[in-house]
């Protein structure tokens, strides 16, 4: 210091920082707050300095990942040695967190190991959000349906929630026997968190999985999108200012000249042909708030002739039209430095009416869902959230055929309050707990649900976690119609789960078992007479392992999953392994990049063990078993330039006739055995091609993240 | 991606020369011995002792923007050092809590909203393959608001270049938009003037060594 060698009186203050287990802190700033006074600790915590400061005084030390240190001290002539204890704040760079059932994928958070961009480049998964889910363990492939299906549970049990408001219907209409893709898609969401079990108890109405989106805030860019698409084309527009944004999407498809060109195993009348405007507006209020609303608005149509099992040329038409809103407001503001509260509401319509052959089903379903949350700090170790919602849900269905009429209506309004705790023991030790408190009015019955998980930190990579949960989910529609006393079905989790971070690399492996009860049951083929009688247990073992690091522009991953589960539910006459559910499900996903050919090409292969199938003809319900199902899907994305992108992509490259299950004619024949025949894929391959242009006044944008 | 960062980092300093401030006080004092060492030092103990001094006189002054900018700015440095990942994130964090310190007392300072821009080009660097896109993108809206606040910031406009050459590369596609706007960042560093004795100097040997590659 310059001034050393003067007369005023110069103190010296020294010591050591620590951690609470008395290891040294080197690079710590301490020094006399509103001083210019004081230096860093050197690589044994040590640290000195001399100030001219006299009386009261503020010593301060500050380090990254510590919590602020502050003493007064008095200055006189002495000098002074002192050693300070910091502790570690629990931030979320290195503290903790509970992973059992849980797949988080974020472009924000830097710890999740699947990606946002990675549901878009997934080959075989088309940009579908739960078509890339399906690569991850804890899913079991069920090539017919395209829903998520989730450790022995039907793809009913997994809801979608969208900024913590639920979806009603999160895919779009389907011919009977081929998948449905999502509606809402990928490049929406800035974090989808996917959980296969165990979840928090701010979701409630779901019996296996969640699928939590978290919308986008403000736009970044003001931007103009068109896409050119083998099976129709869209347009779409950004516009940015400084606190908020507009954009508007508008796509129209029709798979009528696709179908034409390659042949279908479904008998179209008319392909799919479907219209679909969405649009999001943010707008951020005052210093702490944003505002939130997405509208998606869709109408689609198709019509196919189905033809009988026991005779081919006896044909019914089936055509279905769904109109469909989903209207979301969300509004998100901090109370103060340690307190937010959020508040939405969403409200959903869809009016389908399905004709087949000379009967006319008509079904309107609208739903809202109002919901506030408050979360917060209660102190430096204890994260609190606790929130309450309504979701009602009306429902109308008319049904008529000849001179017969039938109407069926209900109301269900389940009100709900939940509360959830993290608590800290430290950086490495976290419990998560909570309870979820329902009543639903149709039942008049109140539900207390638990749910309990922790995490242990074993190093600075790896970590174990355990989660139990009690979880419940009204019957399906088809039964509260006809009784509208029938229980909730429940289920309860136990899982347990190994997870290995490191470079880039991920090694997880899950444990699980979950319980069923009260799951809907009537006798022989007549869902009429419902009680909730059914049972039913799930049990299995995943791994996921995903490397980015090791190979120069490849990034791969490999998930498997093993599933036993039985049921005796519906009109199982025992108890048995659902159609649905397979045993062994395998996963390898792979993306490289070629930079000579400005492309990315991926490839996913996903194996399924053969599901189960019930032949009428034999004496054991549901005991046969399907081939395998197999497929190899290719992507392959060009960039020619920075705003343009060529994409394009095939399924099922190696054409295997994959069987999803066999139907059955319900009369038998002549001779008394019953005609079958198999559910095969709509087409060998699915193959789409897509020219997606972007014009922004930045150029170096492109539509990759969001395809 | 990585290596244009180590080029880029290490030319950072090539343009800078080193003045001695005008203002014989304390504060000029300080200033200039930290700056001088976020903008040369090698070692990652130095840089957080720099860092930690200029913290301090943030503290103590309490309406200059500069002491913020030049912190997060050696926490950049010190980003760039650390191996990884994570490190290099959390102090890239502590980079991004400094330029918002600097924006509370000058809002509308377009240094301090290039820095911003900085960050998310080295953010990148962490994993280019999966943060390329989503960042620079970032980068360029940020570096484009410093720009709209003053059109004579150099160092907006070789981060700038610096982002389209990294983009054109990565895909192959020419570099004939990044060198165009390379050589209108050198045009506007030989131009560059400042009231400010503590205005940033750094970035033109960025620019330069970017002008030599568009050859």
């Amino acid at each position: 210091m310059l001034m050393t060698l003067q007369s005023f009186a110069q103190v010296k203050i020294s010591g050591h920082v620590v951690e609470a287990g008395g290891d040294p802190i080197p690079g710590v700033n301490v020094f006399l707050a509103g001083t210019y006074d004081g230096g860093s600790t050197d690589v044994n915590g040590y640290f000195e300095f001399q100030t001219q400061a006299q009386g009261r005084s503020l010593l301060t030390a500050r380090f990254v990942g510590y919590k602020e240190f502050a003493q007064e001290i008095e200055i006189q002539s002495e000098n002074f040695e002192f050693t300070i204890k910091l502790t570690e704040t629990i931030n979320e760079l290195q503290a903790v967190t509970i992973t059992a059932g849980a797949f988080t994928a974020s472009d924000v958070s830097r710890r999740t190991v699947f990606r946002a961009l990675d549901i878009a480049t997934t080959a075989g998964a088309t940009a579908d959000i739960a078509g890339a889910l399906n690569t991850l363990p804890g899913t079991q492939k069920v090539g017919e349906s395209g829903r998520l299906f989730v450790r022995g549970g039907d793809g009913n049990e997994t809801r979608t929630f969208i900024d913590g408001l639920v979806v009603l219907d999160a895919y779009k209409p389907s011919a009977p026997n081929t998948p449905s893709r999502g509606r809402f898609l990928p490049f929406m969401f800035k974090g989808t968190s996917f959980s296969t079990g165990g979840y928090s108890a701010e979701y409630g109405q779901a019996l296996s999985s969640a699928l939590v989106l978290d919308s986008k805030d403000k736009g970044e860019l003001t931007r103009t999108d068109f896409g050119i698409l083998s099976v129709g084309g869209d347009v779409g527009h950004t516009q940015v200012w400084d606190h908020g944004s507009i954009g508007g999407k508008v796509q129209y498809t029709n798979l009528r000249p696709y179908v034409g060109l390659i042949n279908q195993e479904v008998d179209w009348e008319n392909a799919p042909v479907s219209l679909e405007a969405s649009t999001a507006f943010r707008q951020e209020v005052g210093k702490h708030g944003l505002f939130k609303f997405y509208g998606n608005f869709n109408l689609s149509n198709f019509s196919l002739y189905q033809h009988g099992i026991d005779d081919y040329n006896q044909t019914t038409l089936y055509d279905l039209t769904n109109k469909y809103q989903y209207l979301n407001g969300f509004y998100k503001t901090s109370l103060n430095k340690n307190w937010s509260a959020q508040g939405g509401i969403s409200f959903t319509s869809i009016d389908e009416k399905a004709l087949l052959g000379a009967s006319l089903i008509d079904e309107l379903q609208k739903g809202l869902h109002i919901k506030t949350v408050v979360a917060g700090s209660l102190s430096e170790n204890v994260e609190l959230r606790s929130g309450v919602e309504i979701i009602s849900r009306a429902y109308d269905q008319k049904f008529s055929a000849d001179a017969e009429r039938n109407f069926y209506s209900f109301h269900e309004i389940v009100s709900a309050a939940f509360v959830e705790a993290d608590l800290y023991a430290s950086n490495h030790f976290v419990v998560r707990t909570g309870a979820r408190l329902e009543h639903v009015n149709l039942t008049r019955q109140f539900s207390v649900d638990p749910r309990l998980s922790l995490a242990y930190k074993l190093g600075a990579d790896g970590q174990v976690s355990i989660a139990y949960g009690r979880f419940r989910q009204s019957a399906k529609d088809e039964f509260i119609k006809v009784d509208p006393l029938i229980d909730a079905e429940k289920a309860s989790h136990f899982i347990f789960n190994y997870q290995y971070v490191k470079n880039n690399k991920t090694f997880r492996v899950e444990t699980y078992y979950k319980s069923y009860s009260d799951l809907v049951k009537y006798p022989d083929a007549d869902p009429v007479k419902l009680s909730n009688d059914g049972t039913g247990d799930a049990k299995g073992l995943e791994v996921f392992w995903r490397d980015n690091e090791s190979i120069n522009r490849l990034d791969y991953w490999i998930s498997y999953s093993y599933l036993d589960t039985r049921r005796n539910y519906l009109n199982f006459p025992h108890r048995a392994t659902p159609s649905f559910a397979s045993k062994h499900n395998v996963s390898v996903v792979a993306k490289y990049f070629v930079q000579k050919i400005k492309s990315q090409i991926g490839a996913t292969y996903s194996f399924t063990s053969g599901r189960p199938y019930n032949d009428p003809n034999t004496s054991v319900f549901n005991q046969l078993r399907t081939p395998y199902y197999a497929d190899l899907s290719f992507n392959w994305s060009y960039l020619p330039t920075t705003s343009v992108i060529v994409y394009f992509s095939c399924t099922n490259l190696i054409g295997r006739d994959n069987i999803f299950g066999y139907e059955y004619s319900k009369i038998p024949s002549a001779d008394g055995s019953f005609n079958g025949r198999p559910i095969r894929q709509p087409a060998p391959r699915f193959l789409f091609l897509g020219i997606f242009i972007t014009l922004s006044r930045d150029k170096s944008v492109n539509q990759l993240p969001s395809l | 991606m990585k290596t244009r960062a180590i080029i880029l980092i290490l030319s950072v300093l090539v343009g800078y020369t080193n003045k001695v401030f005008g203002n014989d006080n304390q504060y000029a004092e300080a200033m200039a011995k930290n700056i001088q060492t976020v903008y040369s030092s090698q070692s990652i103990a130095e840089l957080q002792g720099a860092v930690n001094a200029l913290e301090r006189i943030a503290s103590a002054e309490k309406t200059k923007w500069e002491p913020y900018y030049y912190a997060a700015f050696g926490d950049i440095m010190i980003a760039h050092r650390e191996q990884e990942g994570t490190k290099k994130d959390a102090f890239l964090d502590q980079a991004i809590a400094n330029i918002e310190n600097a924006k509370k007392i000058s809002a509308k300072e377009s240094e301090i909203v290039a820095l911003e821009g900085f960050v998310h080009i080295i953010r990148i660097t962490v994993n280019p393959a999966t943060r390329g896109q989503q960042y620079s993108g970032l980068a360029m809206q940020t570096l484009g608001r410093a720009l709209s606040l003053n059109p004579e910031n150099p160092r907006a406009l070789a981060l700038i270049a610096q982002t389209q050459y990294g983009t054109a590369q990565f895909l192959g596609s020419p570099t004939t938009e990044a060198c165009a706007t390379n050589a209108a960042a050198l045009e506007k560093f030989a131009t560059f003037k400042s009231e400010n004795p503590l205005a940033p100097k750094w970035g033109k040997g960025m620019a330069e060594e970017v002008a030599g590659n568009c050859k």
